[in-house]
């Protein structure tokens, strides 16, 4: 009736699911989520071109070139004949291109009268008279130069070996030579933006590192502990919080030598006390749940109260607010920049260039837009890998 | 709670004091003086001024005198602005600050909350995602950037608002979204983040098998439990925004507080620099004891008096 149950059937067919530890497990749902995989390829982009997209660039980010300032990813070119072309640049002159929109650099001047407002050009031999006398005649008349007044859309004429040429014939092409415009300075905008980015998400990376290891840790531990070493603690913070930072930055750069260092020192300094603030929040409603009580009860360390119950019941907030900082980070190194306390001239962030362009934003608003879209696409990059990990570190969602 | 809240106003004038003596002794370690010009004056000139000022007291001295007269209410003269006293600056550009500061905080309350939750209600829905897209862009762009599109677009483009100052309703629009463009999106987000873990919590799943209503539900027991970060972020917030931004001022042409206290620190106007820093010390540790007793009322289990 009974028989002995065939060997091999017993072991080896029944493989057991491999166990996995909290930080594979992680990554194993991390992986599953494209957004957040997107971010993440977005953010290992970025920063690969940060490190080595300036050597590829070929331009430094301290390379001027003022004859080619002000010149818009995005140029205009009219023929002159003879495959030569001109970009007719907002500051009244011209610029020699081809018809693949490389510039060439600015033309030979033969003569430039401003009070006939016309310069002469010798272009590959041809004599070439750009009139901007327009604007003036019609604004002595009383009216202006606008796009819908058909017989002035422009504000010039060219005369090409004194031939008036179609100046309507243009064609819009794009910058191949500075893919992303010059600035007032004719450096290379593409150039410093990578350039910028180093800076930039340094100073990012610094905060959201200062937010979790010292803002956490702080705030968890204020939480934890409660009564007298919650409210010295606490104190601690408003001080911080308190004090000038701007005094701090300035008596930082009399210790030490200005520039990044200093930035990063003044971030180190006080960056996580908003951090400490919003997990102490938390750790206080946290620390009354039952999970608590019962690690408390089977003798689990505070430590590991603290950091394997605590703060991962946290992490939503603190994954946002971390995510947070990196903006803010960006913008206070901005600030101090910008009035002088920052990373000095020729070097650049993105926070200087934004700034940098804000006075040309009429004429040249690219130069303020190439920046902003950088610090946009780093932030939704941030994001979205910030919403994969909240969900990816969420014990409760562990299987 | 009223022994908690007395120890707190102890525990208040105790940090203000090392707020203070901090501040003066960085202010006072870094070097120039108030009037460290471009063009150096006179050595009997700048005694005289020195003297007049009492800065060639001994450090100890000048401390003490300011703490004597802010005690007073007497806030000093600005070392800069010749004949102006801290006092008029304080009451010429808090209001103007504090004007602007406070409908962005109401603006910030009254929309970022609802839209939080109503984000986290919908989670993955088409709303939740345009919602998470606008905050995504109110983040990552700059307050000055904001502030000059709304001047370049508004005020000189349509002509909508004026080119600067404060006069009609309608100039307070462009700083106020200036102003309350990255904490709506901060509170938005952190919003909906603590609502969506509120939401997956026990209690939750048990107030709803009881039968209550998806409002009663989500009002009184999601929403009070997840305020809390969000008011930890905004009892601060509140403090910094009223008063005033020097970002904000300088585009909008507001002659708010926070100007003077920028230009305070690089010119060393000392009484300048002490008397706003204490006054924003002390509304922010105010602000921040109020989010602790908050906290208490929202959160029966907080216990303070331990």
């Amino acid at each position: 009736m009974w028989e002995p149950i065939n060997k091999d059937l017993l072991g080896g067919a029944q493989e057991t699911r491999k166990s996995l530890t909290y930080w594979q497990d992680v990554w194993r749902r991390l992986r599953q989520n494209i957004m957040a995989m997107t971010g993440l390829i977005m953010i290992i982009t970025i920063a690969l071109l940060a490190v080595f997209g300036p050597m590829f660039s070929g331009f430094t980010y301290s390379e001027q070139n003022t004859a080619l300032a002000n010149i818009a990813p995005n140029i205009e070119l009219t023929s002159i004949g003879d495959g030569d072309y001109v970009f007719v640049h907002n500051d009244y002159k011209l610029i020699n291109a081809t018809s693949e929109g490389e510039l060439l650099g600015a033309p030979e001047i033969i003569e430039d009268n401003k009070t006939a407002k016309f310069i002469l050009y010798n272009i590959n031999g041809k004599e070439v008279k750009f009139d901007y006398s327009i604007a003036q005649k019609a604004r002595t008349k009383g009216s202006k130069v606008t796009e819908t007044n058909s017989d002035m859309k422009t504000k010039y004429d060219i005369y090409v070996d004194g031939q008036l040429i179609d100046k309507y014939d243009v064609q819009s092409i794009w910058n191949k030579t500075y893919l992303l415009g010059t600035d007032n300075l004719g450096r290379d905008v593409w150039t410093r933006v990578l350039y910028g980015a180093r800076i930039s998400l340094t100073v990012g990376l610094v905060a959201s590192v200062v937010n979790l290891f010292i803002g956490v840790l702080y705030g968890g531990i204020a939480g934890y502990e409660g009564g007298k070493v919650d409210n010295i603690m606490m104190r601690i913070v408003d001080i911080i919080n308190s004090v000038p930072l701007l005094l701090i930055v300035i008596l930082l750069m009399v210790v030490i030598e200005p520039g990044l260092q200093t930035i990063i020192l003044t971030i180190g300094l006080v960056y996580w006390v908003g951090m400490a603030r919003l997990v102490r929040g938390q750790v206080l409603s946290l620390k009354e749940q039952e999970f608590v009580l019962a690690a408390r009860a089977l003798g689990v360390s505070k430590a590991k109260i603290v950091i394997k119950h605590l703060i991962p019941n946290a992490i939503g907030p603190i994954v946002v607010s971390m995510m947070m900082s990196i903006p803010s980070a960006i913008f206070t190194e901005a600030f101090l920049s910008f009035i002088g306390l920052g990373v000095s001239a020729p070097e650049a962030s993105w926070g200087t260039l934004a700034n940098d362009a804000l006075g040309g934003i009429r004429s040249y608003p690219y130069q303020l837009i190439v920046p902003s879209v950088a610090i946009a696409l780093t932030m939704f990059a941030f994001n979205f890998l910030g919403d994969g990990l909240r969900d990816a570190l969420d014990p409760r969602l562990r299987k | 709670m009223s022994r908690y809240i007395a120890k707190r106003l102890v525990s208040m004038v105790i940090t203000l004091l090392i707020i203070s003596s901090l501040t003066f002794s960085i202010m006072h370690s870094i070097p120039g003086s108030p009037f460290t010009k471009d063009r150096a004056l006179l050595p009997e000139i700048e005694a005289a001024l020195m003297e007049k000022y009492g800065l060639d007291d001994p450090l100890w001295e000048q401390y003490l005198n300011y703490l004597g007269d802010f005690i007073q209410g007497d806030l000093g003269v600005s070392m800069q602005k010749i004949g102006v006293s801290v006092n008029d600056m304080i009451n010429q550009g808090l209001p103007v600050s504090a004007k602007v500061g406070s409908i962005a905080v109401i603006v910030i309350l009254a929309l970022g909350i609802p839209i939080g939750m109503i984000s986290a209600l919908k989670q993955n829905s088409i709303i939740d995602h345009i919602v998470m897209f606008i905050a995504t862009i109110g983040i990552a762009v700059p307050s000055f950037v904001v502030g000059t599109f709304i001047m370049y677009i508004f005020g000189e483009k349509l002509r909508l608002i004026p080119a600067g100052g404060l006069d009609g309703p309608s100039s307070y629009i462009g700083p106020v979204i200036a102003l309350a463009g990255f904490s709506l999106a901060y509170v938005t987000r952190l919003m909906r983040s603590t609502m969506l873990e509120v939401l997956r919590q026990d209690y939750i799943r048990t107030a709803k098998a009881n039968g209550l209503s998806q409002l009663r539900v989500i009002g009184k027991h999601a929403l009070k439990n997840a305020l809390i970060p969000v008011i930890t972020y905004v009892g601060p917030m509140v403090a910094s925004i009223l008063t005033g931004s020097f970002v904000i001022e300088k585009i909008f042409a507001l002659p708010g507080i926070g100007k003077y206290f920028t230009e305070s620190v690089t010119n060393r106007d000392y009484t300048v620099i002490m008397s706003i820093t204490l006054f924003y010390a002390a509304i922010y540790i105010f602000m921040v004891l109020l989010v602790d007793i908050a906290y208490a009322f929202i959160d029966p289990r907080i216990k303070l008096d331990d």
